[in-house]
């Protein structure tokens, strides 16, 4: 049965009037089977090639976290005024809170830990603080 | 050779590794994908720069306008064809604008257009091998901050590089004008800055100013706004 299925058909039989359905679905294997071949091929190339992390191309204005520039001072336009306050006056006053924060948190911790040090030598009795190890005189 | 961020990088540098949050890596202007797995490839000299999570780019002084998805520019109308304008925002080709592309805009109502007109528009997509597309509506069909900018403003060109620094919220250049004068304006992405104030002397004290800015730095031009 196999066999029989497999054997190949020639074009002047594929052709006859009754073969019709026959010849259609020689035809969609051959095409299946050329597109896979073809693909296959595709995929194990860009696999080859890709890694795991996806690149995105964006903006400037993203990058920056540049404010959008249509923006109105003293009432010239209303209208782009009271849309200004939604963005414009906030990122304002993040980068303002930003600002106060005059310290970063990476220094407080340094500085912190300097303090640390300092405080901590107080504890410290005044013998103990420059310790001397006992040096052996050389026997010679 | 390992490049840090915040190195002066060449065209030819790669960035082997990558940082990047759940598998995507943004890059800005100056950057490529490279052939080799999970590199980036430098196409521009500057400064590499990085912002957390995950965002690369490389910052450079250039001239020329390439528009990118998403860019607000400030464009004129150049030619009036059936439905589509085209639009002169400074790129290599001219943008194309839809009439029905405005707020409350239908086929018999049309924005009252003239070629020379200036108007505020985003990018609604920029490839290279297409002219770009612009559109003065949100995907909500409202207009916001987008439209036509009135014919009683004044239109001027300052460098990309001082958009950017404009528009950075840090700047306080604008802030500080609107202080003293009644104005309102519109920084296209491009290059192209549109002004209008109360009187022709205004607009030109702005001007001035922007232009006065172009080459200070922007540590100077701090100083100088603290003192309004």
């Amino acid at each position: 049965m196999d066999e029989k299925k497999n054997a190949k058909l020639s074009r002047a039989v594929l052709d006859m009037k009754f073969m019709k359905k026959t010849k259609e679905r020689v035809l969609k294997e051959e095409e299946n089977a050329e597109g896979q071949l073809m693909y296959s091929n595709e995929i194990t190339e860009e696999m080859k090639a890709a890694g795991n992390t996806l690149f995105v191309e964006t903006t400037l204005v993203y990058c920056k976290d540049l404010v959008e520039g249509r923006l109105s001072f003293g009432g010239m336009n209303p209208v782009i005024e009271k849309i200004m306050k939604e963005e414009y006056t906030k990122k304002l006053e993040d980068s303002d809170k930003a600002k106060e924060k005059d310290v970063s948190d990476i220094e407080m911790a340094k500085g912190y830990s300097t303090v640390v040090d300092t405080i901590g030598k107080k504890f410290h009795d005044k013998r103990n603080r420059y310790k001397k190890k006992f040096i052996k005189p050389s026997d010679d | 050779m390992v490049i840090n961020i915040g190195d002066v990088v060449y065209p030819g540098d790669t960035i082997n590794n990558v940082e990047s949050l759940r598998g995507v890596t943004l890059f800005g202007p100056g950057l490529h994908r490279s052939d080799k797995p999970n590199k980036l490839q430098i196409t521009r000299a500057g400064i590499l720069s990085f912002k957390t999570p995950n965002v690369y780019w490389v910052e450079s002084l250039q001239k020329r306008y390439v528009p990118k998805k998403g860019d607000l520019v400030v464009g004129v109308v150049s030619k009036k064809a059936g439905d589509v304008l085209k639009v002169d925002i400074c790129s290599s080709e001219l943008a194309s604008l839809s009439t029905l592309a405005f707020e409350g805009a239908t086929k018999k109502q049309r924005p009252d257009l003239q070629v020379g007109d200036c108007v505020y528009a985003r990018l609604l997509s920029a490839h290279r091998e297409m002219e770009p597309e612009l559109v003065c509506v949100d995907s909500y069909y409202k207009a916001g901050k987008l439209g036509p900018l009135s014919v009683d403003g004044f239109l001027t060109t300052v460098s990309l590089n001082l958009v950017n620094r404009l528009l950075n919220i840090e700047n306080p250049l604008l802030r500080t004008l609107g202080k003293k004068y009644v104005y309102e304006i519109a920084v296209g992405m491009n290059g192209r800055v549109w002004i209008n104030a109360r009187s022709t002397k205004d607009i030109l004290a702005i001007v001035t100013a922007l232009q006065a800015a172009e080459h200070q730095s922007d540590k100077t031009i701090l100083e100088i706004c603290r003192k309004y």
